[in-house]
Formats: C-alpha cells, structure tokens, sequence
C-alpha cells in the first residue's frame, strides 16, 4: 500500500515528476555515453595498438602515422622505400616486420597491399572460406566487409582510387576475392587484403611519389595506369611496416635505429594512442563536469518537487496523521517517491545512453569502419544506477523532515 | 464495592477528562471534566472561539493539554510515546471534518483501505458493506475530485468508521451543509456509530443540532 501510495503520487503530479526524471534521465544518459565512448575507444585502441610495437613509415606526423597505418583511419604521411627498411626483418629484435601499401578503397574499406603475415602475424586471424591471395589482385577479406558489402568468394570488384573520398575507379584492374577471413573483432575485420604486388600493378606511378600525395583529383587527370615495368622494381616504395619485437630490449633500439635515417620514422602505436587518449580526456572530462552539473539540477529538482508536493499535501499528510499513519510511516513513502524518480530516472537515462550510443555506433561503422555498440556494459553503469537511486532518495529525505515535522493540529485548524 | 458496581459508580468510562486546560498568548481555557460511557453519544457546542476544536484536538491525542490530562480506557493519552499514539488513534479514533480531506492520487477505495492499512485492519467486505450502505457503491473506484462535496463529507464519515474504532470525533460536520444535508449526515453519523457501538463526539456551534443529543455541554456556560 505504501509503495502504490508513493507511485500514485508520482503519477498524479506528471509534470513536476516528469521535469525531475528528465533532467535525472538526461544526465546519467550523458555520463553513461561518455563511460561508453571512452570505454569501447580505449579497448578498441589499445586492442589494435598492442599488435604492433612500432610502425616505420615516412617522416611526419607520428600519430597521423599510427592512425592511417594501423587503425586505417588517417592518412599516410608518405611513403618509404622498400629497400630502406629491409634492414628490420634481418634485425634479432624483430619478429615480424610486415610491409604495407595503401591507396586505394573499395565502399570506404581500405584496401591493404601487404603480404600473408599480415593476416597470419599480426592479426592472428584465420582464412574461414577459400585461400591466401598467391596472384596480383587477389584479395582476401575481413569478416565485416564480407558480411557488410554482401562479398562472397568469386565476386570482383574495381578498387577507387583514394581513401575516404574515391577520386576515379581503377576500371582497368578488377580484384577477385578468393578467400574471407574469419571474425576477429579487429581492424582486420574491416579491411581488403591484398598483395604488394597488387597495389604496384595498379599503381605504377603513384608509389614513386607516395600514394597518399594523389588524394586530389586534379593530379590524377592524366593518370595513366601502366603495368609495373622493370626500372620500378629496384625503387618499390611502400606505405609501412609494422613492427613486432622479439626481445623487450627492441623498445630500447630499434626505434633510434629507425629514427637516425633521413627518410623514416617510427611510432611506437601504445605511446600514440596512450597520448591521444590523453588528449581527449579534458573533453571527456568537461561532459562529465557538464553531466554532473544537469545531475546536481535534478536532485535539486526533486527536492523542490518533493517540497512543493509536501506544500500542496499539508492536509493529505495531517489526515493521515489524523488516521493513526505515524510519522515513520509518512518519512517512508516520501523516500519511496524519491526512490521511484531516482530509479526511473536512472533506469531511463542507461536505456537512452545505450540506445544513443547504438545509434552512434551504426554512424561509425558506417563513416569510419569503426565497430562500436550500444551493447557494451560497464560496471560502473550499476554503481551509476545505484548512486542514483540512493541520491534520489536522500534528496527526498528534506522533505521528508518537512512532512515529519507537520503540526496535525495547526495545519487542519488553518483549513477546517 | 457491589452498591458501586450496581450504581454504575465503578463502571469503566471511555472517556475520562480531568481539569483540560489550553492557552492561546494571554488567553486560558478551562474545559469541563467529561465522562462518556461506551456507546454514547455527546454534543459539545460553543461559539467561535470558545475552543470545541482544541477540545477536539485534545480528545483526540492531535494536541497536548496546557494541564490535565485524557483517559481513553483508563489509558493516559498523552503518556504514550508519539508512535504509540498515533498507532492508538488509528485504532480506536476516527475523525470527521468539516473540510474532508483525502489523499487525491488514491481513488475512493484506495483512501478506505489506506485508513485500514495503517491500523492493520485491511478488510475490504468492512468497506464495501459501509459504501452500499450509505448507497455509494458505485463511487468505489473514482477519483477523489471528481466527488461532490456531500459525497466527500458521506466518504470522510465511512472512513471515520471503517476500523470499527470505539470512538468517533466529528468537527463542524455539518456547519458548511443546508437543512438536509445537515440532518442526512448527523443521521448518517448517529446510525452507523450506534450499529457499530461506536460511541460519537460531536463538536459544533450549529444550533440545528441542539435537539438531536439529550448529551450536550455547552462550552459558553464555562
């Protein structure tokens, strides 16, 4: 009876109440999108960072670097000479050292010229249908390309030239997929893999000059896509390699060694990332500040809602008094209704933050190839849940007193 | 002791009151003693000012006498712990206002069973039985607001009485009603509390129930 009493004068007020439970709603969806956000950003970055210790490429930007060459979502800085970097794979440090090329997309998934390691090294993944690509334009694909784009085994496609923006097809080279790639959960996931020799078959003179300088269509009017000949092949330039260590004491080498050439740079994926999170932290941390503020509004929406409420039930809460409710009783139902604006307005502001961020997850896996959901769940949503709840509470615990401190006597006299 | 008990001498009263005093600023109030049997019925009637309600209010353990002190059941209201209080008001004291107030998010009959709620006597036959009684049956589940006030005041008098209390206190009950309805509720009131031997307090300064009670006090003759 006590818990219909406190729902029904909940119910019965729905504006005020209503007020309460939005600004309540609003701000635990803001905290828990940012919770969500942060949460899939830093185990996406991390997860990809840690496959590789050291990215060599040109001289630039290094997290521009990190971000084109191992989350595909930037671009290169330019590109390298093969032979300058063949040093690495002889290197005692190195494990692996797994050169790229990219250049081209086909529906925003970039299209990868590298060599099996890739798949099999660095990203640990497995072919689930078909082979290895063994012939120029070949391509294996990820899981999510696969299933996205509707791609099976046998399908050909033309590769755009470019990476988020296709500046021309390459109607003249037609890529074959002879083989998907199993789920991993990873960048690799989203991509087209091919060999080296693919992206230097179909772009025979762009490598000289670094793919990523033919980003505007104009430099591409009189581009002409002659097979590779064979003054190329001694001056074969690629986008990257990504390093793995064998030895920790590589950390305290190779990346001198890189770094003393004239023509590369290594960035070290952990370092970038770790200061681009850095980097977005203060924002993060001003819609946290932003969140907590829209959190302080409701609670002191509820109290004046409650206080407002007690004004207006002054003769309601006497004749209760009046009816033998003792005060313990009345304190009780007016926590409940605290209890309730707190729990609905905690349980609808998860809902709206996981339904934002699915909504915003479809956004990125669609702009950036990004994997993202609003499925993901964080312990800190629970404690989130149950601070809520217990706030709401505390902030009814004013009016509360109010109601407790009621003189029965004086109040019916001034009305009856 | 048997010539005491014969002549009624010795026999337990319901209510007892001994030199009720209260003071408003620089004004002092004396009250009558009052002894009610169970089952009986009294009129208290007085002018404006002469304090029926803070009688009320004391008889009915909603305020503290200056002096003196209560016996309900040979009980020392005022001696109770504030809880215990409360807890015996609701069970043995019902109250009818002039104003009836209910809460307005229950409907009719969610106000009847949070009356019984808090004496932990839920009994919706009891309810239902005094609701076609008094031929609102049909108003069991509406609003509050949507009532006339008749049918509020014919409501405030079924909860008065749906946990069979020993007493009822009625303030004004009738003050704010035309000839009719004055007389259809203190008839209401005086039939339903002597079928459920409930004895009836009425406190008034209208005069058109001077003829309905043989038990009168006047407050002005004090």
């Amino acid at each position: 009876m006590i818990f219909k009493l406190a729902w029904r004068n909940i119910t019965t007020r729905p504006l005020s109440s209503g007020l309460s439970i939005i600004l309540l709603s609003s701000s635990i969806m803001v905290i828990v999108l940012s919770i969500l956000t942060m949460k899939q950003m830093d185990s996406k970055f991390k997860e990809n960072a840690n496959k590789i210790d050291l990215v060599v490429g040109a001289k630039g930007s290094r997290l521009q670097s990190v971000l084109c060459n191992v989350f595909h979502i930037d671009y290169p800085n330019g590109n390298i000479q093969l032979k300058d970097v063949n040093f690495l794979s002889k290197h005692p440090f190195v494990k692996n050292a797994v050169p790229i090329s990219l250049g081209d997309s086909y529906k925003k998934h970039r299209i990868i010229g590298t060599n099996p390691s890739f798949i099999k090294q660095i990203y640990n993944a497995s072919i689930s249908k078909g082979n290895i690509f063994s012939k120029p334009l070949e391509v294996v694909i990820g899981a999510n390309v696969a299933a996205k784009l509707k791609l099976v085994i046998g399908d050909s496609f033309n590769g755009s030239h470019g990476i988020e923006e296709s500046i021309h097809d390459h109607d003249d080279f037609l890529y074959h997929i002879v083989g998907v790639l199993n789920p991993t959960g990873d960048i690799i996931d989203q991509l087209i893999v091919t060999s080296l020799e693919s992206v230097w078959q179909v772009h025979p003179h762009d490598y000289k000059k670094g793919s990523f300088d033919l980003k505007t269509a104009e430099e591409h009017e009189h581009h002409s896509h002659d097979h590779v000949s064979e003054n190329y092949k001694d001056n074969k330039e690629i986008t990257a390699v990504l390093v793995n260590y064998s030895s920790p004491r590589a950390k305290f080498s190779i990346p001198g060694i890189v770094n003393q050439k004239n023509s590369l740079m290594g960035a070290e994926p952990a370092i970038e990332i770790k200061q681009l999170l850095d980097l977005i932290e203060p924002a993060v941390n001003i819609l946290y500040v932003l969140s907590l503020f829209i959190f302080g509004l409701s609670l002191f929406s509820i109290v004046v809602t409650l206080l407002n409420s007690m004004k207006d039930r002054k003769y309601e809460i006497s004749m209760m008094r009046v009816g033998g409710a003792s005060v313990r009783l009345i304190f009780i139902s007016i926590v409940l209704e605290g209890f309730f604006i707190g729990l609905i307005g905690s349980v609808s502001g998860l809902l709206l933050g996981h339904s934002i961020m699915g909504i915003m997850a479809r956004f990125l896996n669609f702009k950036y190839n990004y994997q993202f959901s609003g499925l993901v769940f964080d312990k800190l949503e629970l404690v989130l849940l149950l601070l809520t709840i217990l706030i709401g509470m505390i902030a009814a615990i004013f009016p509360a007193i109010t109601a407790y401190r009621l003189d029965i006597s004086k109040t019916l006299k001034n009305k009856i | 002791m048997l010539l005491a008990y014969i002549f009624g001498l010795n026999q337990k009263k319901l209510i007892r009151t001994n030199n009720l005093t209260v003071k408003y600023g620089d004004v002092h109030i004396k009250f009558p003693n009052i002894n009610l049997d169970y089952g009986g019925q009294l009129l208290i009637i007085g002018k404006s000012g002469s304090g029926k309600t803070s009688l009320l209010n004391i008889l009915g353990g909603l305020m503290p006498p200056e002096t003196g002190n209560v016996l309900v059941n040979d009980l020392d209201f005022f001696s109770l712990s504030r809880n215990k209080r409360d807890n015996f008001r609701g069970q043995q004291i019902g109250f009818v206002f002039q104003t009836p107030h209910f809460i307005k998010s229950l409907s009719v009959n969610d106000n009847l069973r949070f009356s019984q709620y808090m004496s932990s006597k839920v009994n919706q036959s009891k309810i239902d039985m005094l609701l076609k009684k008094v031929d609102i049956l049909k108003l069991k589940n509406s609003k509050i607001q949507n009532l006339s006030e008749g049918e509020k005041q014919r409501i405030s008098i079924i909860r008065a009485l749906v946990n069979q209390p020993s007493i009822v206190f009625a303030d004004e009950p009738t003050s704010a009603l035309d000839d009719d309805s004055c007389f259809n509720v203190v008839d209401l009131l005086t039939n339903l509390s002597q079928e459920n031997n409930t004895t009836l307090v009425i406190v008034t300064h209208d005069k058109r129930l001077k003829d309905k009670f043989s038990n009168q006090i006047n407050l002005n003759d004090f």
